[in-house]
């Protein structure tokens, strides 16, 4: 164990690191994408109620590896059927928009939860006063979701993380794939899956303790 | 008050709820400075009725003009309209979030209605006169109940309406609450704030209302001088109904 971190211990943070950059670029644009799809989901207008409930449940009913594949190999192709030539898409670039559209999805289930969640009459109040629905929207009603939605969004930040290891399928670098080249290399599945398991619980473990003590404080600020 | 220059006209109102008619044929005109209580059983519109005025609730069918503006006009501006009429809600509604000045003073700046400072100090002026300028900076859910009420109607009155719509303002609230709330809206009542009330207060209605009207059944029933109301009602349903809560 001690001879794998020695030879192969930087290349496995290194791959960690890629993980977390993807994590944490997919997360940033699923939080736009979800805030989209649930502004969709909650107004009044029905063409974007399709639009949002068609998105919400397509990347919902797919599996990501299924997404994965989709975006990597099958978007390309399409845009060479389209005759537009050397079109490429970096493993990276496939991951952040198959995490993201995957992500989103569920982001938006919970913005629009956390946002439905709040008192009509908030809206009402606000929208009476003369505030538009978009100022309504920002000024009083999000403000209040957000804080009812951060476990959820925290548990989603989480169960983001680990689906990164799905995107090794597409051969991105991130510590599923070196973990496999690592115990190819070495034979040595048994440590090798282990360091793996440790290094991921280390990361989560700690983002779940920072995520108790921001919703602590959200808690304490409420009052 | 029938010289006065009129303020809302409604005309043939109707609104439906899917199959649920609510409002079957409303028609009323409320004069500048009149206080119109309305009175009524539950489920008799008259909720329906106010929240159809600042179209909180859109409209089946009829036209409402507030001030010469056709308020069910779909081009009508809506954010306009509703900066003249202030809306106090049963459940208060305050914003949780918010101190009890940032309460009031939130739709005035982000309107571009007056400056930070402006508003500042006419949420000062509005909380002294409801007897709450000391709360400024606490937030709602530290006050009682009465003392929500009276934020949410300072939070009203900030953008300066000519109108306001009291929506049941002492239903939720604790009997030994519901003067201190009564109070301020009968000072306003004075003041010549054109008002229309939602209520089941019938002392409040008797003191303060220049017209009280009866709705039933998405009707309304009979209307009149508090006077001719409370003491010769004509009809049936006024009867009946007067009856139970007098």
């Amino acid at each position: 164990m001690i001879s794998i971190i020695q030879v192969y211990g930087v290349m496995l943070l290194e791959s960690m690191g890629n993980t977390l950059v993807l994590c944490v670029l997919s997360l940033l644009v699923a939080m736009v994408i979800g805030l989209i799809i649930a502004l969709f989901n909650v107004g009044k207008n029905r063409i974007l109620n399709l639009i949002g409930t068609i998105f919400v449940d397509a990347v919902r009913g797919v599996p990501l590896i299924v997404l994965a594949y989709f975006v990597y190999f099958g978007v390309p192709q399409a845009v060479k059927m389209m005759g537009i030539t050397g079109f490429r898409l970096s493993a990276l670039s496939a991951g952040i928009v198959a995490l993201s559209m995957n992500c989103g999805a569920y982001m938006a289930e919970i913005i629009r939860a956390g946002i439905e969640s709040v008192d009509k009459g908030q809206m009402e109040a606000s929208r009476s006063l003369g505030l538009s629905y978009g100022k309504s929207m920002r000024l009083v009603v999000i403000p209040q979701a957000i804080r009812t939605m951060i476990p959820s969004i925290i548990n989603q930040f989480i169960i983001t993380l680990k689906d990164t290891s799905i995107l090794s399928v597409i051969g991105f670098p991130e510590l599923v794939n070196t973990g496999k080249n690592v115990a190819g290399n070495t034979f040595m599945n048994l440590q090798v899956w282990a360091i793996v398991g440790i290094m991921y619980m280390v990361v989560i473990v700690t983002l779940s303790k920072v995520a108790k003590r921001v919703e602590r404080r959200l808690k304490r600020g409420q009052q | 008050m029938d010289n006065s220059k009129t303020k809302i006209s409604v005309t043939n109102l109707k609104k439906n709820f899917g199959k649920l008619e609510v409002l079957k044929d409303i028609s009323i005109d409320i004069s500048e400075g009149e206080v119109v209580v309305l009175l009524g059983p539950s489920g008799s519109g008259k909720s329906t009725f106010l929240r159809c005025l600042n179209q909180l609730e859109t409209v089946t069918g009829g036209t409402i003009m507030v001030d010469g503006n056709d308020v069910t006009d779909k081009h009508a501006d809506l954010n306009k309209i509703r900066e003249n009429i202030g809306m106090v809600f049963q459940h208060f509604n305050l914003f949780p979030h918010m101190t009890v000045l940032k309460n009031i003073t939130l739709a005035p700046v982000e309107l571009k209605k007056m400056s930070k400072e402006e508003a500042r100090k006419k949420g000062m002026e509005l909380l002294d006169r409801v007897g709450l300028a000391d709360k400024a900076d606490i937030f709602p859910n530290q006050l009682s109940g009465g003392q929500k009420q009276r934020v949410a109607i300072a939070r009203a009155l900030a953008m300066n309406p000519d109108i306001m719509l009291f929506d049941e303002p002492t239903s939720a609230l604790d009997p030994e609450m519901v003067g201190e709330v009564l109070e301020v809206m009968k000072e306003l009542a004075r003041e010549g704030m054109t008002m229309a009330v939602v209520t089941h207060e019938i002392g409040f209605a008797r003191e303060v209302a220049h017209r009280i009207i009866f709705m039933d059944g998405g009707y309304i029933v009979e209307q009149g001088t508090p006077e001719e109301i409370l003491k010769n009602p004509k009809e049936e349903r006024t009867i009946n109904f007067l009856n139970k809560v007098l």
